[in-house]
């Protein structure tokens, strides 16, 4: 089964087409928590390599490496986006799919900016934080 | 999840995770996660629902700033 309608991959495609940099995903596999019932059978693991395999196919700077529960991970599977190959602490914990595929996309979008797109307000009031913040949004996947 | 990743991207004291909450129960469990997005900051959960960058930055940096 594809990763994205025709129509979508067109537009996921023109988007990654606007990357400055190159952004990697690592992908993370590791002993997985059990889901809630309704789950199926679904390979989370595999299946989130597909995703990150499915987005990497669509640009020449997207690219996938795969791990073994590497450094840095709390949980699996996992997707650390990497600009530049350098990790800045974006990690996407689960298999991306469904409205969060857009999360995992956006990230990527993100991470291959030159600039941030915050707005200067915000780099202004970020520049004077000296103190480690880890957040952590949770979501679903519809 | 965006703001997330925008904040951690600009700033090297930050790191974003975005956690899907039906594969991991056990965690969401623990931090009561009855709605999403949850928004939890150094393991304490602060607000649930999206909110303007303006007001994503001030409740992320209040606890920086306490």
């Amino acid at each position: 089964m594809p990763l994205f309608k025709a129509d979508d991959e067109v537009r996921v495609r023109e988007a990654l087409g606007g990357l400055d940099r190159p952004v990697e995903l690592l992908v993370a596999h590791g002993p997985e928590e059990t889901p809630l019932p309704g789950a199926g059978d679904i390979d989370f693991g595999a299946e989130t390599e597909r995703v990150a395999n499915g987005l990497a196919e669509l640009s020449p700077l997207v690219s996938v490496r795969v791990e073994e529960q590497p450094d840095g991970f709390a949980r699996y599977p996992a997707v650390a986006v990497l600009p530049e190959g350098r990790d800045v602490g974006l990690r996407y914990y689960g298999l991306p799919w469904g409205y969060e595929l857009g999360s995992l996309i956006g990230a990527v979008l993100e991470a291959g900016r030159a600039e941030s797109s915050l707005k200067p307000a915000s780099l202004e009031r970020l520049a004077s934080v000296e103190q480690e913040l880890a957040i952590d949004v949770f979501v679903t996947p519809t | 999840m965006l703001l997330a990743y925008r904040l951690a991207l600009a700033s090297p004291w930050i790191r974003a995770s975005a956690i899907e909450a039906t594969e991991f129960p056990a965690l969401a469990d623990s931090l009561d996660v009855q709605a999403v997005p949850r928004i939890v900051v150094n393991g304490v959960p602060q607000w649930d629902g999206a909110v303007p960058e303006s007001v994503f930055v001030d409740r992320i940096l209040a606890p920086a700033f306490e």
